[in-house]
């Protein structure tokens, strides 16, 4: 029998990936900033129903929710180059991967941060507007200081588990050739004819991942539950 | 470059051929997820001992686990141990004779049944405790109450769940092309091998998906809405 | 002086409010009466501009606007001088009872920070929940929010102070303690309109008693003249089965 597992590879195996780690949370924490603030500029246009700018952004948001993934990544990466030789004249074929990664992951979030972000808002009762104009504040005043701080509130929970989600789907980056730490893997693999190991490890780093995300936001959740 | 229309349209018919695998993929998970998850589910709200604590682990650590990376693991160890295993057991079948697709609707399956077990157990602790009581109280047993009094309430609040997670495994179909499996994504760039019209195949895998997961939503809003409707009637 | 003129409001087909002109002379308490649908609770909150109207004027002091097409400036205005207190309450969830209080002195008053609380807590002292300062919303009896929210009210000094149905969410038990509370805002000589069921509240706070019917004012007057010799068919059916009711009630 071929030696399937083997500890020593294990650990080798550990800190070669674990420099790639880097790449990963990058990912995440470009497509979270700039995929909140699109979501946000969705949320807006979708609950203001803003003429023109409301049916693109409904189309937008069904199509990140009803595509795969991997099929957005897959589009955005032969995709771009052609819009951008087409439209502008530019050849970007000499941008990092990595660039493709961001693009549809931002995208990817913009639209179901904005999901969230929509339902949190609408799910504030309108007394809480109306009771915020009576005592003479502003729409925008309203809006900042009473309904937002309990929008916020009823989005963590779901806020959490798209974060987990978030990490989980950068897994899917090293399938345009991105070395993070999944490309890393596959590289170890090829080298060695062993890759198990990196596979192994790759799990555990991210369900460690996803419980330190969990009880993170369990604490947030507490933290602004307003004495409930 | 640009737009071929035609390239286009044969990536359509060659993702199509290919929707069966998709089929399959999808609902031998569904189907799985949704009877062990509610097992699972019954489980744990009843509090069994030893297995609801044990379950409740099991699942929360294997949902940290991104789908690629437990079919990468599950592919290996089939490739590496299974003809290994067949001789072991005197088994007269080699690797061969299995189809890869069979290692995607398990990693599928196992996937599907921890997101839908959260879902319906989420959908049990939905019902007010003093339902139970009140069932105990008019002198049903815990199956009675159970089958007549909670699943009743638990369904609708399930449901819009539950279609969540049936999207959630149609688009995770996909990734079993990385073990080499053929359904609609690596079926629509089929033709581009060819052609290397990989952007309108890969466009005409995201329209085949899109149509299929909003057909299923609007089904499940369909049956959303009888349930609201049974639901009315008897207040 | 506050007054409403030729007032008017649909929703769709339905007329709510036709063609309803008030006046309030300052200090004055009024109180609206009429059965559910009558259009008071909408009259109220044309007022603050919580429902916009179809037609007619709102005058508080020197500043007349007209109630369909006032700039979102001059609504800022008005509800700077109104203040408005909620059938449920309407506490704002995440702020506490002291924030509550605050909340209109520091954003729309600008306030400095030091003189609005020292203002709010003097307030919910006197509504008797200063205890119950650092307390959330969801941490008080519907009661102690309903004053809370009162303090929220008073707090701004409005030169007017709505009541759309103060009491009638609260326990049978929770209600004497709010109207007194209300009964001590009237005594402060604080301008008020104020919608509700309670008829000996009625009686004995309202300077004017309006009795509102299908969108129209049937009758106005002293209580006494309303509740003692109401002039309209339509006054004295509706006292008539309410008093009857409320005596049943104490049966």
């Amino acid at each position: 029998m071929v030696d399937l597992f083997d500890w020593d590879r294990f650990f080798t195996n550990i800190p070669q990936i674990v420099a790639y780690l880097p790449v990963t949370f990058k990912i995440v924490f470009y497509a979270t900033l700039f995929g909140v603030i699109l979501a946000l500029l969705v949320a807006v246009i979708r609950i203001k129903k803003i003429p023109i700018l409301h049916q693109v952004a409904g189309i937008y948001v069904s199509f990140m929710r009803g595509t795969p993934m991997l099929v957005q990544l897959l589009v955005v990466f032969y995709g771009i180059p052609i819009v951008m030789q087409q439209l502008f004249n530019i050849n970007v074929n000499r941008w990092d991967k990595i660039i493709f990664v961001y693009i549809t992951y931002i995208l990817n979030q913009g639209a179901f941060l904005s999901e969230i972000f929509r339902c949190s808002i609408l799910a504030i009762p309108t007394g809480q507007l109306e009771a915020a104009y009576s005592v003479g504040l502003t729409q925008f005043q309203a809006f900042r200081r009473i309904i937002l701080p309990q929008a916020v509130r009823v989005a963590v929970p779901s806020f959490g588990s798209d974060f987990i989600g978030l990490f989980q789907n950068t897994s899917l980056a090293f399938l345009i050739g991105v070395v993070d730490i999944m490309g890393r893997a596959k590289t170890i693999g090829t080298a060695t004819k062993h890759v198990l190991e990196a596979y192994v490890f790759i799990a555990i780093f991210f369900i460690i991942i996803s419980l330190l995300v969990k009880g993170a936001f369990y604490l947030l959740d507490k933290k602004l539950a307003y004495g409930r | 470059m640009g737009f071929n229309f035609i390239y286009f349209y044969d990536s359509v018919r060659s993702g199509i051929e290919y929707l069966p695998n998709t089929f399959e993929l999808t609902f031998i998970p569904i189907l799985v997820g949704l009877c062990l998850g509610i097992l699972i589910a019954v489980i744990r709200v009843y509090r069994i001992p030893f297995f609801a604590p044990l379950l409740a682990v099991l699942i929360t650590l294997y949902q940290g686990i991104p789908l690629v990376v437990a079919l990468m693991i599950y592919h290996l160890l089939f490739m590496a141990a299974f003809n290994n295993f067949a001789a072991v057991l005197h088994l007269s079948i080699s690797m061969a004779d299995i189809n890869t697709i069979w290692i995607g609707i398990f990693a599928l399956s196992l996937h599907a049944t921890c997101y839908m077990e959260e879902s319906i157990k989420g959908a049990f602790f939905s019902v007010d405790q003093g339902q139970y009581e009140a069932g105990y109280s008019v002198g049903l047993t815990r199956l009675q109450t159970l089958r007549r009094i909670i699943i009743p309430q638990v369904i609708p609040v399930a449901l819009p769940m539950l279609t969540n997670n049936i999207v959630g495994t149609i688009k995770g179909s996909s990734i079993v092309m990385v073990i080499g499996i053929t359904e609609v994504l690596a079926g629509s760039v089929i033709p581009a091998s060819k052609t290397y019209a990989f952007f309108e195949g890969y466009i005409a895998a995201a329209l085949i998906y899109w149509i299929f997961t909003i057909l299923v939503e609007k089904f499940a809003m369909r049956i959303e809405k009888r349930g609201d409707k049974y639901r009315r009637n008897l207040v | 002086m506050i007054e409403i003129k030729n007032a008017k409001k649909s929703f769709g087909k339905n007329e709510i409010l036709h063609d309803v002109s008030i006046q309030v002379n300052k200090g004055d308490v009024i109180v609206i009466l009429g059965p559910s649908g009558s259009g008071k609770t909408t009259l109220l909150r044309c007022i603050n501009f919580l429902e916009k109207a179809d037609a007619g004027t709102l005058t508080i002091g020197e500043q007349t606007v007209d109630l369909k097409k006032a700039s979102s400036k001059e609504i800022l205005e008005i509800r700077r001088k109104t203040a408005f207190v909620f059938q449920n309450y309407s506490l704002f969830h995440n702020k506490t009872a002291l924030e509550n209080v605050m909340e209109g002195l520091i954003t729309a008053r600008h306030v400095p920070y030091a003189d609005a609380k020292k203002k709010a807590e003097d307030t919910l002292a006197w509504v008797g929940l200063l205890a119950k300062k650092d307390a959330y919303p969801c941490q008080l009896s519907g009661g102690q929010q309903q004053r809370v929210g009162i303090a929220r009210a008073v707090v701004l000094d409005p030169e007017v102070i709505l009541f759309d149905e103060p009491t009638s969410a609260l326990d049978p038990e929770l209600v004497g303690e709010t109207l007194a509370v209300i009964k001590s805002v009237a005594e402060r000589g604080i301008t008020m309109i104020v919608v509700t069921h309670e008829m000996s509240f009625a009686q004995d706070v309202a300077s004017k008693v309006v009795f509102m019917d299908g969108g129209f004012i049937v009758e106005e007057g002293t209580p006494a003249e309303i509740f003692r010799h109401p002039k309209e068919e339509r006054t004295k059916q509706f006292l008539a089965r309410i008093i009857s009711a409320e005596n049943m009630y104490y049966i």
